[in-house]
């Protein structure tokens, strides 16, 4: 048993890992949102591992992009815009 | 000739066939001899299967060769020779004998499991009901079975069973004497007279004649200590009902199996009774006895195997019985190996099933509905087996997200296999729903329902296991290619008629919907989706709330398998908590599960927060049992299993330290063997539970379990809207007021709603 592909989870954690000097070299504050970015990717790993994109990257950017847009969404609700 | 009718008790092999014990509806049990010869197969190039037909007629001339045709299913019909002996316990020396002449040719139906081919020969299985016609010299002549392994009503014997139990588990303290339970009554024997002992224990198996020993620590410490008593003192002590055989004993071993280490005792198999460990059955905690009977039955391996082996092995006979009922061989070694794949073909392929990520928080009205065994459902409906993948003909369907195709012309191996399996379970289940808890039927239904899920269960693995005799890991892909593609046709389904989704697993979804909260108003839902997946689907139930907990790491994202939430019937279902594991010890999984209880009482989301004066309050109660040292040591007890040797680990975890403290006294454990253990204060910070007691139970160290119930505290607390400080606040130092209008993300989702 066992897989030879990473999971989606993974995947996410592994891109996270590979900017570990950008967070490095990121405020406090600005690590705080990065950290949210891949967060919010982590909560669409089922979309990602269903696109099974060869450049998962570009669908984790979607992931947080999508998560950002409902934000704005639900705070431009929020002001009644 | 005489007739005899009555239930198929133990079946082994002998010089002349098979050697059946027959329990009689009368109640007497009889050994039959029943005429069975075995063959197996052997392939390769024509001048050399020519050299081993000379060599078999010259080493072996009772063997009996023909030339024939077999049909392979990765390679299609092909000639074989066929060698049978009429003399089963010659079969394995035999074939060994031609295989290290001729180790390149290719061999079938070697190690086929001996009640097998006995049940593909004659449609017999163990406790099958039936008839057979006999000669003075108890050699069958002519065997009917009068019923079969997929009826869900038939008949059974009354079996005589003999428990037989020690006075303390041998692992911890030395037992001082045994307990033999019978249905005439229970008897003490000490332990200080073997002779003593093993006088009464041949006096209970010749009074009581039992069919079935069922034993804790039979396997482990008990036959093997009995054997060596009867060797040490000179007294004869034979616990087979056939006396004319020396008991079987196996080895202990370690295994690696599903990502974690497996340690299976040492075993103890008797001929004509059946000895059944409850302490080293496999599966016995999920089905006990009556799911060890069903398994046996449908998969027709002898009852002491199935009980110690895991489903796996009941799986592949099954599907080797099949195999010998259609005359297709069975690889004794798989030649077939992964096909070759583009990178994208691979990043496509290999993919499990779809897991969602939870909207974490509280959530009213719930409704939860799962497929019916759905790999094996897909399957059976796809005709998924490994010589239906990939082959492209008129009658051949696609399979979603892959550029490979299923033939549909001819029913493969697998689901042939497994579609008699896969009714009878859903049979089981429909009559489940249909039957009270408290109906004496429900305990056996239930079991015999998880013993045929596990069978199924395995099943999907074994289509990508690459030592399965029937496995391709395309078929493999294939089968969560098509859970996906179903999985989100539910999903589109449930949306069309305005649920939302809050979770979705593999095979269930969680689904609210403003107007639904009876279980009637959802079969449009479930007809639904039916209608566009065409898979069988049953409705979990509707909870009143369910909580999706957060990671313990991160309280903003999910995680898919942690929540904990009561159904509208009150049950409670809990999946990733502490009160779930293993390891946790009894103490904190009671804590936990009497908040979880409290929290139930709770009709909705809104009212838990009423709840919380009460959690608070017993998780004071628990904090200040653990500092007066009122909590029972054995609650105490963290259970781990090691993963390898102790002198193996860079890293001495507790559970290796804790081995190594018995390996010290004398105890040495294995690979898989599970191992308790306290938190204690000072080096090495654990203490073993099965060496000498504690000395001083002072030693417990108190802030440590006090942490680890604070976190299982805090994880049911949390969807209340109690972040880990202020609990901390409130219950630890008592100083803390309850903030109930909390903005953590958890309370905000509640106030939303």
């Amino acid at each position: 048993m066992g897989r030879t592909l990473k999971t989606a989870n993974q995947i996410v954690l592994d891109e996270q890992k590979e900017f570990k000097q950008f967070r490095r070299a990121l405020r406090r504050l600005d690590q705080h949102s990065f950290d949210k970015l891949f967060t919010y990717a982590k909560q669409h790993t089922a979309a990602i591992s269903q696109t099974s994109h060869a450049l998962p990257f570009e669908t984790i950017l979607l992931a947080i992009n999508l998560e950002l847009l409902k934000e704005i969404e639900q705070l431009k609700q929020k002001i009644n815009v | 000739m005489f007739e005899l009718t009555g239930w198929v008790g133990d079946v082994y092999e002998s010089e002349t066939g098979a050697i059946l014990w027959l329990l009689c509806s009368g109640g007497k049990r009889k050994k039959l001899y029943l005429p069975l010869s075995i063959t197996f197969y052997v392939a390769g190039p024509h001048d050399k299967l020519r050299k081993a037909w000379q060599f078999l007629k010259t080493a072996y001339p009772t063997s009996q060769l023909t030339r024939t045709t077999r049909e392979d299913i990765f390679i299609g019909h092909r000639e074989v020779m066929a060698v049978t002996q009429a003399q089963p316990t010659q079969h394995q020396r035999i074939f060994r004998s031609l295989q290290k002449q001729f180790p390149n040719l290719i061999y079938y139906d070697i190690d086929i499991p001996f009640t097998i081919r006995v049940a593909a020969e004659y449609g017999i299985f163990p406790l099958c009901y039936c008839t057979v016609s006999v000669d003075d010299n108890s050699l069958i002549h002519k065997l009917l079975p009068l019923d079969s392994a997929w009826d869900i009503v038939h008949t059974t014997p009354n079996l005589t069973y003999l428990l037989i139990e020690p006075d303390s588990n041998p692992y911890h303290s030395e037992p001082q004497n045994i307990f033999v339970t019978s249905s005439k009554g229970r008897i003490k024997i000490p332990l200080d007279s073997k002779r003593l002992l093993l006088l009464q224990l041949n006096g209970s198996f010749a009074r009581h004649n039992p069919d079935i020993v069922l034993t804790e620590y039979g396997d482990t410490w008990l036959f093997p200590y009995l054997f060596e008593a009867s060797r040490e003192i000179s007294v004869s002590f034979n616990p087979n009902r056939d006396e004319d055989k020396n008991v079987i004993q196996r080895k202990e071993n370690s295994y690696f199996t599903y990502g974690h280490v497996v340690y299976r005792g040492q075993q103890t198999l008797l001929f004509g009774r059946w000895h059944v460990d409850v302490t080293n059955a496999m599966m016995y905690g999920e089905y006990g006895l009556h799911g060890v009977f069903e398994q046996a039955r449908v998969s027709a391996l002898p009852v002491q195997e199935v009980a110690r082996k895991s489903p796996g092995a009941g799986i592949s006979g099954m599907q080797m019985l099949t195999a010998l009922k259609n005359n297709i061989l069975v690889p004794y070694q798989k030649q077939q190996i992964e096909a070759f794949k583009a990178g994208q073909e691979l990043v496509n392929g290999d993919r499990g099933g779809m897991v969602y990520m939870p909207l974490i928080g509280v959530h009213d009205n719930v409704v939860e509905v799962d497929f019916t065994s759905m790999y094996p459902s897909i399957i059976v409906k796809h005709n998924i087996s490994p010589e239906t993948i990939g082959k492209k003909t008129a009658r051949a369907e696609l399979v979603p997200e892959l550029d490979i195709y299923v033939d549909q012309t001819r029913e493969g191996i697998i689901p042939k296999t497994l579609r008699p399996l896969l009714e009878k379970r859903i049979l089981i289940k429909g009559q489940l729903a249909t039957l009270s808890k408290k109906d004496c039927r429900y305990k056996v239904f239930k079991a015999w329902s998880n013993a045929l899920k596990w069978l199924l269960v395995v099943c999907f693995g074994y289509l990508g296991y690459k030592n399965a005799k029937f496995g391709k890991i395309e078929s493999h892909e294939a089968v969560t290619a098509f859970s996906r593609h179903h999985l989100l046709s539910a999903k589109e389904a449930a949306e069309d008629l305005g649920y939302e989704v809050v979770h979705m697993y593999v095979d269930g979804l969680y689904l609210k919907h403003p107007a639904v909260h009876k279980q009637e108003q959802t079969k449009p839902l479930l007809d639904e989706i039916v209608a566009r997946t065409g898979l069988p689907l049953a409705l979990e139930g509707i909870y009143n709330w369910i909580a999706f907990l957060p990671s313990t790491l991160n309280d903003a994202a999910p995680v898919p398998n942690r929540f904990f939430g009561v159904f509208q019937d009150g049950t409670l279902k809990t999946r990733g908590i502490e009160e779930r594991r293993h390891d946790t010890p009894e103490f904190i999984r009671q804590v936990q599960q009497k908040l979880i209880d409290r929290l139930a009482q709770a009709q909705n989301g809104r009212f838990l927060q009423c709840a919380l004066p009460d959690a608070i309050k017993m998780t004071q109660q628990a904090i200040l049992a653990l500092r007066e040292g009122t909590v029972p040591l054995e609650d105490l007890l963290v259970t781990q299993t090691l993963s390898k040797e102790v002198s193996e680990y860079k890293v001495q975890p507790a559970v290796a330290r804790a081995a190594y403290q018995l390996e010290q006294a004398g105890k040495a454990r294995r690979p898989g063997q599970k191992i308790k253990f306290l938190h204690i204060l000072g080096e090495p910070n654990v203490y073993v539970w099965d060496a000498p007691p504690l000395s001083h139970p002072a030693t417990i160290n108190v802030p440590l379990y006090i942490e680890l119930l604070m976190r299982a505290v805090h994880i049911v607390l949390e969807p209340v809207g109690i972040n880990k400080t202020a609990l901390n606040a409130l219950c630890i130092n008592g100083c803390y007021q309850p903030q109930l209008t909390e903005t953590s993300p958890l309370i905000q989702t509640l106030t939303d709603s």
